[in-house]
Parts: C-alpha cells; structure tokens; sequence
C-alpha cells in the first residue's frame, strides 16, 4: 500500500511532503521544547501553554499593523506602527514570553509555595488558559486573522525545486518557518549544553532537591524557565499564524494538545526528545493521504497513545525504575 | 415568581447543573484509586451518540412524545458499551501513574473526537440534529436526572463507608502497600475507572436528547478538566465535594449573566459579565486552586510528579541499590 | 557449610521449612545486591537477618513478598514456588510484611488501616456491600472487632480513630506490626522494627515479638540493626554483607564468626 501510494503520487510529492512535514515538525518542535522545558524542571503539564501560543501569534499580528475585526472591545483597532514580520516575530514573543511569566507567578507560583497537590497546578493552568481565551474573545472577537500577504517583503511565494517541465513548489514560509525553527533548535542546544543556565537546567531536571542544595536560586531560574517557554510558545503561535491564519482565540488549544503528543513521544521532559518527536509527528502528518486528510488530527494522538503503552519513557527518555 | 414559572424558566440551567455534578462523580470516581483519568468526556461523548444515533434512525418515529423507556434502554446499553470500552482501555492504561494515565486519557479523548467528526454514522462534522424529546418542556428531565443522581449519591456513600471504599482509598495512599497487604490494584483501579465510565456514557445519553443535538464538540479536554474542576473545587476527600463543585460551577456563567441584567449596574460593568463572564470563570477556577485551603497530603499520591519523581527514583536507585537498609 | 548448620538444627528440632530461599540473585544495573543467597526459615522461627548498611536485605524482602523479581534463583514457600507471583497473592498464601520506611495509609484512620489487610479474609464483594446484605454488615463488624483485637495487642487500640500519620513515630511502627497481622499470616517479615525506639521501648517491642509469635503461631523474620536486641530475640541469624550470606546459624555461633567479626568491625 506504502509503495503504491507513493508510486501514484511521484517522487516530486514525496519531497514536498518531507519539506512540509519537516517544516510543520520543527514549529511542533520549538513549540514542545517549551512544555517540556516547564515539564522537566517542575514536574508539571502547563496547559496554558496552548493559549500563550495564541497570544503570541496576537501579539505579532498587532505589532506587523495588523487591524482587528467588528467584535469586541478593540473592534476596528490597529497599532500605528508596522513592524517588519521579523521584528514582530522577536517582539510577539518576547511579550507572549512575559505573558507566560505572569501565568507562573499567578497560578504555578502560590501553588508551589504552599506545596499543594500538582494536580491543582494542572487545573489552575487551564483557568489561566481559559481566563487568556476569552480576554482575546472579549477584546478582539473571534474572527479569523490573517497576517499581510507581504510579511515576507519582495521573496517570492513560492520556490520551484523541480525542473520548469517538472515543478516542486515550496511555499516560501514554509522555508521560512523551517529556518527559523531550525535556527532556535540549534541556539537552545548550544544554551543548554554550554551556558551556566543550561548546566543548572539539567542539573535540576536530573535532581531538583539536590540542585537546590548545590545553590542554584529555583525561584529566580524558575521564572526565567517559563519566560523562554512562552517565548518559543509565542514564535510558533506566530509561525503558524503567519504560514496559515489565525484561527480565533482558541486556536492554540489544539496545538497544545498535539504538543503533549509530542513531548511524549520524545520523552516527557527529555529537551532532545521534543524536536525528535516534532519532527517525527510533522512528517508522520505530512505523509497522510489526502482521503484520509480528516485523520490527520488523530496521528498525534495516536502515536502517543502507543508510546505509553509500548515505552513510556519516550523514545529517548531513560527508563524509570519501579518504584519500591 | 411562581414555583412552575421559575422551574420552566430555569429548568435548563437546573438540569444542567445536576448533570454537571453527575459529571463529577465520573471523574471522582477512578480519583478514588488514585487515578488522575480525564477519559470522562469520551464515554460521555460515546453514550450521547448511543442516544443520538438509536433515537434518530434506529427506533421507529413515535407520535408525541419520545417513550421513556426507549430513553432508558438507550442509557442501559451507553453503560455496557462504556463499560466495555472502559475495561477494553483500562487494562493497558492504568498500568501507566499520575501525569502519564492523564495524557494517554486525554489522548483517547481527542481519537474518539477525531473518529466522531469523520464517521459517518456520528454525522461528522455537522453532528445529530433533532433527537426526539422524551418530555414536554426541559424542566422533565429532572424526573430521570434527579433519581439518577440520588442513586449515584447512594451508592457512593455506600462505597466509601464500606470495605471497597477502604481499599480504594488504600490504594490512592499506597498502592504498593495495599498491594502487599492481598489487595489486587489493577482489579480495583479498573473497577473505579469502569464505573466512572458508566456514569459518564449514561449522562452523555440523557444529555443527547436534553441539548437535542450531539456533535464532536460534545465532551472534549477542556470539558475534561471542568470536570476536573468541579472535583477539585468541591473536594475530592468525599462524594459531596464533585456534586456541589459540578453545580456551582455550571451555575457560575449563567448566574453572572444574571447579575449582568440587574439594574443599576455601569454599562461596562453589565457588558463585562455579560460577555467576559467566562473571564471570570477561568479566575474563579485559578483562584479557587490557589487560595482553597489545602486538603490532606494527596501530593504523594494521586500525581507522582517529576520534581519529586526524579528525587524519590535517584533515592530510590540508590536504596534499593544499597538494599536500603 | 551454611547448609551443613541448617540440616544439623534440622534434625535436632525436627522442625519443617516454612520459607527456602535457593540462591537468589537479585541485580540492579549492572551491580548485584543480593548475590546467590540461600538459606531456610523453619517453623516456628524467629530468624533474624542482619548486616551492614547496604547489605541487601530489604532487597531480599521485596524479592520474597514478589515487590522485585528476583535476577535469578527461588523462593519456596510451604513447598509451593512463590518466584514469580504478584505481591498480593503472595500476600493471600500467608505471607506479611512490614516496612522499614512506614508505608502506612496516612491519612486513613488507625483502625481502618488495620482492617484494609483483612481484605482476603472477606467474602462479601462490591455488590452485597452497596445492597448493605446482612451478610456485608455482619463481615464489616467481624473485620472491625478483629482489627481492634489486633491494636489491642500492640497497644493502639484507645488510638484506633486517630488519623494514622499523627501517631509517634513508635506507634506507627506498631501499627504497621498490627496491618501485617490482620492479613493472618503464617510468615511475618518485620523490617527494622525498632528502628527510632528508645532503649525501654526496644525491650517491650522484643517482648511483644515473642508474644505473637506464640500466639498466632507465627513464623518471623526480621531485619534488625540493634545487635543486642537480634542476640536476644532470634534463634537462627543470617549475616548478608555486599549482597553475600556470610554467616548463618544460632546467635552463639555467629557472633564468633570471624567474617562477622570482620564485616561489622570494618564499618563500626
């Protein structure tokens, strides 16, 4: 079946799909590094994570000069400024970075102090994504926006791969969103195997309590944690907007639920795991026949079902001795 | 305002409340074990295509109204095929603890809602339309929901001062120690998670006809973590705490939009409870995690956490690498 | 030369093996914490097993009461092989235990952790419990007034409302002794029983241990540090260093041991 499907579609598609599938992965992938960065330092699913996705394709969206809609409070609104995309790419996240960090002090912090239940913690997460929704419902209304067609200035959109007889045509934001995703994997590597903040991340993934001891400040380190989190949140909420279209407030929810698909199949908490597992799932969808395009939601999900039950460490996560 | 005025007028908002604390229960069950599973709104989703499908093309048209015992054979046989996947996604599942039973119940969750829109038997996308309505006016269903829940209430008094109670108990405490004390985990961890599989398939069946239509957007994650919500608000120590959390917190959008029409009231204030009330709704849900006081220790317990997860594995490779003694 | 001793007291009691641990074998990554241990607890005993830190021996107890599989080797209870079964079947063929680091259900009341162990001497399942059959009811209050007897003998019985994680430190580790007993075992394994007990405290506990043991003819193996306390309770000792069995027979003997003597000057 494999081969008669990718006999029928030519060699030209299979590429295309790989292209697609590696760009739509790494956003995947730059979006779960930021769960799994939360996840590996305090042991918790922050489900706001999704909405702070939103927030930051907003926020670019109305820093590019973008104009708001008929409904709600800011109806008919626009910033006078026009950032260039890239400028309000950086910006946009580094608001929806912020954004994250009033989420900690708000509904992670108090929780942590007191040592309450985690299980709280999952809950006050989704109040806090459900109370960042309906601001964005209730200020900007849920209309579909689109990002300026011109974003990317004077590049084409799109690029011939092929020969002119034989063309294979890649969107120029999906090469943009690939670079630019590429281009964050690579520094957050760099960050986390050879910065003092890095060090102390693993240091305090592999063993809070005794990284705690050694002095290295939770609380401050912490805050820091959930800045970049929102930060890479924001960045593929603002790719995906820009490559699709931003699709109401609740655009974000679904993503963070493909998200925990794949922090798990690469290991929850594992940093290298989630680009595996973003591009794994990227490609894993891009490949779905397009009869059967109304599945692709479920691969996700599907692939992470079976990774619990088969591995639920992930596939690069260490084994989990049982518990005596 | 007479007593039938206000029960037609609020009958929906009545009835959904009561719902909403049935809908506690389902999730309050396999919390019992100690089970964190956010699979509720899958078998609440299964149960209300049951009805939906059964009611709109299986039973013949009826004149009238909808014969109720249709209504509760629909519901019998929700609860057999909730039971039968509950038991089906229980084996593998709830060897999986804490975080990762969450996930992989949210998972099953979101296939189910993939499957719904894309069948054509659950009428993808667009859902079941004009399911038939077993009583006059909304306000009847509490003849179904309000026995139901009385039930659901009896017996979970009856469990939990009982032996099985204990033993669920026993194991959101300790299940290695109850393990070793005769008790079979797995036996009773499924048995809490296939019971709160019934209640949600036979809620899912009433609420198909009670809402009229039934789609994939019925019972999806963020309806699994009200639910959750609902427990956690209320309490999760006892049964009462899921009933009151389910009915407050289905109440609270309505009531603020009650108060949105009171008069007197500055405009932007009206319009913000009007339109902002679910704004309020998630600060409720945050304030109400952080600033509840805290309920005995089920930190250890019901979620093992990587924080502390990660500590407890190192000290425990450790000790039983040393033979911890 | 193990064996030798054990075949010899054999004989001299004619006593039968209650328990027999044939050469397990239990490894974690790559290091071996109990290694090729073998020995047998015969009926009526009150054995004792000792040993430095980091010896073994509660690895040894997980393996038995089947909380780790063993690596290799295996476990020979009542002539039956209990290798591979799960803890809680384990647990029904009469085997109890308690823990060293108190795994009680804290936030359970006294008496109900007592009664959660009577779980596979009840009859009554969910059904006739909701339908509240005579039957249930009457099962319920067997299971309390057991539970009660049972804290009786370990002195918690004005305690039995308290919540279990506000009781002394002493307490809890009695009422651990109490849990394991409402299972009606036949071999009680007590891990560090004493541990945390003051001087008068660790006398009582010695004497309650030999107590039970007559009374509910019991078989009881314990993991003890106090050495004097082991001297004075136990009939046979068995001494695990680095995983091995060093020594094993009566109290007398071993305390000439020289490997004993070498294991414990060498780290005390």
């Amino acid at each position: 079946m494999q081969a008669s499907f990718l006999f029928n579609h030519g060699h030209h598609s299979i590429f295309t799909a790989i292209l697609n599938g590696l760009s739509i992965g790494s956003v995947y992938a730059i979006f779960a590094l930021g769960y799994t960065l939360v996840f590996s330092i305090l042991g918790i699913i922050n489900f706001a994570h999704g909405a702070i996705f939103t927030l930051g394709a907003y926020f670019s969206y109305t820093l590019t000069g973008g104009a708001f809609g008929f409904n709600g409070l800011l109806a008919n609104a626009s910033l006078p400024i026009h950032l260039p995309f890239l400028f309000a790419l950086v910006l946009g996240s580094i608001l929806a970075g912020i954004a994250s960090v009033i989420v900690e002090r708000l509904a992670f912090r108090p929780l942590r102090k007191r040592g309450a239940d985690p299980l709280l913690t999952l809950v006050s997460s989704l109040g806090a994504a459900v109370v960042i929704v309906n601001v964005i419902q209730y200020l900007v209304g849920s209309e579909i926006y689109t990002f300026p067609s011109d974003i990317y200035g004077r590049l084409p959109a799109s690029i011939n791969f092929g020969t002119v007889e034989r063309p294979i045509a890649i969107r120029t934001v999906q090469i943009v969103i690939f670079s630019v995703s590429a281009l964050i994997v690579s520094i957050l590597t760099y960050f986390i195997n050879f910065t003092r903040f890095g060090k102390a991340l693993q240091a305090v993934s592999e063993d809070a309590i005794t990284a705690s001891l050694l002095g290295i400040n939770t609380e401050k380190f912490i805050t820091f944690t959930f800045f970049l989190s929102g930060f890479l949140a924001g960045l593929a909420g603002t790719l995906v907007g820009s490559s699709v279209s931003i699709a109401g407030p609740y655009f974000g929810i679904a993503f963070g639920l493909k998200g925990l698909g794949v922090i798990v199949l690469g290991g929850l908490g594992n940093i290298p795991g989630a680009v595996l597992g973003g591009l794994v799932i990227g490609l894993a969808e891009a490949f779905v026949p397009a009869d059967y395009s109304g599945y692709k939601e479920a691969i996700a999900f599907a692939l992470l079902f079976m990774m619990l039950l088969v591995r639920p460490q992930g596939l690069l996560g260490r084994s989990v001795i049982q518990k005596v | 305002m007479t007593m039938t005025a206000f029960l037609e007028t609020y009958g929906f908002l009545i009835v959904s409340m009561l719902l909403g604390a049935l809908l506690g229960l389902s999730v309050y069950l396999p919390l019992m074990a100690g089970q964190l599973s956010l699979a509720s709104p899958g078998f609440y989703a299964l149960g209300g295509y049951i009805a939906a499908i059964l009611s709109t093309q299986v039973f013949p048209v009826t004149e009238g109204s909808f014969p109720l015992l249709e209504l509760l054979l629909e519901m019998l046989l929700a609860a057999i095929a909730a039971a039968v996947l509950a038991i089906a996604l229980g084996i593998p599942v709830l060897r999986l603890r804490g975080i990762y039973l969450a996930i992989a119940t949210i998972a099953f969750v979101e296939i189910l809602r993939v499957l719904a829109l894309n069948l054509e038997i659950t009428g993808g996308a667009v859902g079941i339309f004009g399911i038939p309505q077993p009583f006059q006016s909304q306000i009847g269903y509490l003849w179904i929901v309000v026995p139901l829940l009385g039930l659901s209430m009896v017996f979970l008094y009856r469990l939990e001062s009982m032996h099985v109670g204990r033993v669920l108990r026993a194991i959101r405490e300790d299940e290695l120690a109850a393990d070793t004390m005769g008790i079979n985990p797995t036996h009773y961890k499924l048995l809490s998670f296939v019971l709160g599989a019934v209640l949600a398939g036979v809620v899912g069946a009433i609420s198909a006809h009670f809402l009229n239509t039934w789609n994939a957007r019925q019972g999806t994650f963020d309806a699994s973590i009200v639910y959750l919500a609902f427990v956690l608000s209320g309490g999760s120590r006892t049964f009462v705490g899921p009933v009151v959390g389910g009915i407050v917190l289905t109440a609270l959008p309505e009531i603020l939009r009650g108060m949105a029409g009171i008069s007197g009231l500055p405009i932007w204030l009206a319009q913000f409870l009007q339109d902002g009330r679910l704004i309020i709704f998630g600060l409720l849900i945050v304030m109400s995690t952080v600033f509840l006081p805290p309920r005995g220790n089920y930190t250890r317990t019901v979620t093992t956490m990587a924080m502390a997860k990660a500590a407890a594995r190192q000290r425990e490779t450790r000790e039983t690498r040393e033979g911890s003694d | 030369m193990a064996t030798g001793i054990i075949e010899a007291r054999m004989e001299q009691h004619g006593q039968f093996p209650l328990l027999e641990v044939q050469q397990v074998t239990r490894r974690f990554s790559g290091l071996v914490a109990v290694n090729q241990v073998s020995f047998t607890v015969a009926q009526g005993d009150i054995f004792g097993l000792i040993g430095p830190n980091g010896a073994g021996k509660t690895t040894l107890f997980n393996v038995i009461t089947g909380l780790i599989p063993p690596s290799s080797g295996q476990l020979i209870y009542q002539n039956q092989r209990i290798t591979k079964l799960q803890p809680h079947r384990i647990a029904a063929k009469g085997i109890a235990r308690t823990f060293q680091n108190l795994r009680l259900f804290g936030n359970l009341s006294v008496l109900e952790n007592v009664a959660i162990a009577r779980h596979t001497h009840r009859r009554s399942g969910l059904v006739q419990e909701i339908l509240r059959t005579p039957r249930a009811i009457a099962e319920e209050r067997q299971t309390h007034l057991k539970a009660l007897e049972l804290l009786a003998w370990v002195g918690l019985a004005e305690k039995a409302e308290q919540t279990a994680r506000n009781l002394s430190y002493g307490d809890q580790r009695r009422l651990e002794i109490a849990r394991a007993l409402a299972v009606e075992p036949r071999l009680l394994l007590l891990d560090e029983p004493a541990a945390g007990m003051n001087p008068n405290e660790k006398a009582a506990l010695s004497q309650l241990i030999r107590q039970l043991r007559d009374a509910f003819n019991l078989t009881i193996v314990l993991i003890e540090h106090h050495v004097p306390l082991v001297m004075g309770l136990c009939n046979q000792i068995a001494v695990l260093d680095f995983g091995q069995l060093i020594a094993i027979g009566q109290p007398e003997v071993v305390r000439q041991d020289p490997a004993v003597i070498a294991a414990y000057l060498g780290k005390e």
